[in-house]
């Protein structure tokens, strides 16, 4: 069976700067894969064309069969690609229901299945009871969570978290990759993480990919990646160094 | 083919006018990112300002200059301090608001003071130099307008300056780029927004003076110069005082090819059909920085 | 609450004008007309600036579309005033629709100009094209009706009543526009409109077209536009360029937005009832007399509303909506 998401030697510049150098992954369906990298690996680059907001120089992607180069980003959402922000970014002046629903509208014309939805995902994502407030008055822990809800309620085969647990305090940390465990099992859908933590993203995912200077350097299981010497001198090794 | 050449020459003259007339509003707008609806009514002032001076003191309008620019320039400080001040940390559209308000409220003042007749000014230095000419290679040089638009651009350069090259501009841009880390390494961000808004009064008011031995003053002159201004300020790319300039020439241009060709009420019609075109290729201005 | 204010403000709004009709006064029928179309206006408005969150100073051409259509198709057709009301609305929808898809490449500022743009462009137009008169513009001449009746059906009313029957016609358009906002409003349209207005990008990410969307919602902002065109050209008896493309029909409207508050459905109605009436009332006791013409009462209104400005700093947005009407949050919140 072909993978869900097919990214073809993908290569971006911005002016002189090679964000992305002909980087090719696949993610199958049903996988959680960790996308890892220092920063300015090229990890967002990538996101931001897999999801339709910059398209490659060079390359092609193809997300569950269809070509999506150069594909327009609510389109490819409607296909079934939703993702989060590095930098949150709610709907400020909308309350986290309302959020929610403007997701869950995606895939419904009715107000009140829409609703109903939003709901259920604000338990699922453990926010009930913030419905009714602005979300821009939720901590950052909890638009971090409204985002993963927002996503959700488009009904995606694939959820794309950019740095979902940067900037959280360790309890917070451990909540939510609690909480992308149980989209993975009970939702089924197939995640890709990017994360520079690399802490968090061995233990959750199933696979790891390592950018570096915008190539990728490294695709396989996280015990063999932290093996790989080429990886640890391009990024743990930095890292080991510096304690 | 001669009467292109004589009409782009023609444009180029003006456009240096209009790039000091909007480039006030590159500072307010473009740097510092506030709204004002009342741009054209600094620049009435302005024309009110010199044709008052030299009706009633025999004051020619470009000696005039030195003391509009000085009191517009504190009438903007003072404008900042008692009204944007205070609007400025809301919704961009009390701003707006709180300059439309400012419009009713000078241009009505001027009715009030001196009724809505339109003005002229008599026997200033420049018309005297009305006949004079230059032709070169069939293109004639009107000599006033060509004075007044080499002023213009000398103003402009030592705006360039102040922007670009001193301190305070320095100050300033940082304060636009980023008003916390600007108040970090010590700049007062409110004496910014103040000292912007007297400039730009001042710059504007300085264009009314010069614009009025051209021009017929009245109450309600500053909209069309306001409109033209913000499609100026656009088009050179917010903020870049170099694209104001370079866009204030096209307009220029723009407005006089076209009344060779349609009749003058398309004029300014086209400048903005120019804006749109422009826009659909260049989303980010002509001289846009990013 | 809510719903005793609304029925007491409609019950009012209906029978206020009658007493005054019965002792032989017509001016604040016509005062109240003018609140309504600014209202109407504003809440039109609201949806393109206060929900989709676009600055959009242009819409004034579409009250001239909506006029212009109208008027034509009565002068040259013969066509009933409320027919021309739902071409000229279907016109101004279909137009903008056309005209504002390719500026939506453009954001922010830039948009606000582009819109500006239209209406530069559409001004000379309006002026130079014979066949809707050019300068002169078209008159709308009075037919004989046949009682209450037919003035309504035709909206032409004259004589005592005029003011009166303009008014009545004026809220039944306001109430229609009101009702039709509010269902925007609590549909997908009124929540695609306030996502892409708090993060454009966040709301392409969940599968809303934002080019679309802002079309649509400056299409609708349009329509209302246009509707408001119609009545006020049935009201004037003509429609010429320098009339209906006038800035003050989209600078009245924003403005009675922004002080009833951006956003709300009802806040236009609010600022049209606090601005109009103060600027009626100073134009008819200080606009009179000896200064009549030196502009006194645009500098007392001009001054009021740089007053309401600076003391209420973020705009009466900020007003206690909350605190009057008990604790329940408006829906467009």
């Amino acid at each position: 069976m072909a993978p869900l998401l097919q990214v073809e030697s993908s290569t971006k510049r911005f002016g002189g700067l090679l964000a992305n150098r002909e980087v090719s992954l696949a993610i199958e369906a049903g996988e959680i894969v960790g996308l890892i990298g220092p920063n300015g690996a090229g990890k967002t680059t990538l996101f931001n064309c897999i999801t339709g907001y910059m398209h490659p120089d060079e390359g092609r992607i193809v997300f569950d069969g269809a070509d999506v180069t150069r594909t327009r980003p609510e389109r490819i959402c409607r296909l079934g690609v939703a993702r989060t922000w590095q930098v949150v970014r709610a709907f400020g002046r909308m309350t986290a229901l309302e959020n929610v629903v403007c997701g869950a509208l995606q895939r419904t014309n009715r107000i009140a299945e829409a609703r109903a939805r939003a709901g259920a995902l604000l338990e699922f994502t453990e926010l009930r009871g913030r419905g009714d407030m602005p979300a821009a008055t939720l901590t950052l822990a909890d638009k971090k969570r409204l985002e993963i809800a927002r996503a959700l309620a488009t009904r995606p085969k694939l959820l794309l978290l950019d740095e979902a647990m940067s900037g959280l305090t360790p309890i917070e940390t451990a909540a939510a990759v609690k909480l992308v465990r149980r989209i993975h099992e009970e939702l089924q859908v197939t995640i890709c993480v990017v994360e520079h933590v690399m802490e968090v993203v061995m233990p959750l995912s199933h696979r790891v990919i390592v950018l570096d200077y915008g190539v990728k350097i490294a695709d396989g299981a996280p015990q063999a990646v932290v093996r790989d010497s080429q990886v640890i001198r391009a990024y743990l090794g930095d890292r080991r160094a510096a304690r | 083919m001669t009467e292109l050449a004589q009409a782009v020459v023609n444009g180029l003259q003006m456009g240096f006018l209009y790039a000091l007339v909007a480039v006030g509003l590159t500072i307010i707008w473009g740097l510092m990112e506030m709204i004002n609806f009342a741009h054209g009514e600094f620049l009435m002032l302005g024309m009110f300002g010199a044709w008052w001076l030299s009706a009633g003191f025999h004051l020619d309008p470009l000696l005039a200059i030195v003391p509009i620019a000085l009191a517009m320039y504190l009438f903007g400080m003072l404008v900042y301090q008692q009204l944007m001040r205070r609007v400025q940390g809301g919704d961009p559209f009390t701003q707006i608001f709180a300059t439309i308000g400012l419009l009713f409220l000078l241009q009505n003042a001027v009715v009030a003071g001196f009724t809505s007749d339109y003005r002229f000014v008599n026997d200033t230095f420049l018309q005297k130099l009305g006949g004079v000419r230059l032709t070169l290679l069939g293109v004639t040089f009107a000599v006033p307008l060509l004075l007044a638009a080499g002023l213009a651009l000398l103003l402009f350069l030592a705006l360039y300056l102040l922007i670009e090259r001193t301190e305070f501009g320095l100050a300033l841009q940082a304060t636009s780029e980023d008003r916390d880390a600007a108040r970090l390494v010590g700049i007062r961000p409110q004496r910014m927004f103040a000292v912007a808004w007297g400039v730009g009064a001042a710059l504007v008011a300085i264009a009314g003076a010069i614009l009025v031995n051209f021009f017929s003053v009245y109450p309600q002159v500053g909209l069309q110069f306001t409109v033209l201004a913000y499609a100026i300020v656009a088009l050179g790319g917010f903020g870049s005082i170099l694209g104001t300039l370079l866009a204030a020439l096209l307009v220029g241009v723009i407005q006089s090819v076209t009344v060779v060709y349609l009749p003058p009420a398309f004029k300014d019609a086209f400048v903005f059909a120019s804006y749109l075109l422009i826009g659909l290729f260049r989303p980010q201005g002509l001289f846009g920085r990013f | 609450m809510a719903r005793l204010a609304l029925v007491l403000g409609t019950l009012a709004a209906i029978l206020y004008p009658i007493p005054l009709q019965i002792q032989g006064t017509t001016y604040y029928q016509t005062v109240g007309f003018l609140v309504l179309i600014t209202a109407m206006l504003g809440v039109g408005w609201n949806v393109i600036g206060g929900w989709a969150g676009q600055f959009d100073f242009g819409p004034q051409v579409f009250f001239g579309v909506g006029a212009y259509t109208a008027a034509l198709l009565y002068v040259k057709l013969g066509v009933e005033a409320w027919l021309g009301l739902l071409a000229g609305v279907a016109a101004a929808a279909v137009i903008c629709a056309v005209l504002t898809y390719p500026l939506t490449r453009l954001r922010g500022h830039y948009f606000a100009i582009s819109t500006v743009a239209i209406w530069m462009i559409a001004q000379p137009i309006g002026a130079t094209w014979e066949y809707i008169g050019a300068a002169q513009g078209l008159f709308i001449p009075m037919k004989a009706h046949a009682g209450i009746v037919g003035s309504a059906v035709a909206l032409q009313f004259s004589g005592p009543t005029k003011a009166l029957g303009y008014y009545y016609s004026a809220l039944v358009l306001f109430a229609l526009t009101v009702a039709l906002m509010a269902w925007v409003e609590r549909s997908k349209l009124g929540f695609y409109f306030r996502a892409i207005r708090d993060d454009q990008e966040a709301a392409e990410s969940i599968g809303i077209d934002s080019r679309l969307y802002k079309v649509l919602a400056r299409s609708i902002t349009a329509g209302v536009f246009a509707a408001g065109g119609v009545l006020y050209a049935f009201w004037a008896l003509s429609v010429f360029p320098e009339q209906v493309l006038e800035l003050n029909w989209s600078t009245l409207p924003i403005m009675a937005t922004v002080v009833g508050g951006i956003g709300r459905l009802w806040g236009p109605l609010l600022g049209a009832v606090i601005l109009i009436p103060i600027s009626q009332i100073m134009s008819t006791t200080l606009g009179t007399g000896p200064l009549a013409g030196r502009g006194i009462d645009l500098i007392v209104y001009g001054l009021i509303i740089v007053v309401i400005a600076a003391f209420r700093p973020t705009g009466l947005l900020s007003l206690p909506w909350a605190r009057w009407f008990g604790r329940r949050r408006p829906a467009a919140a």
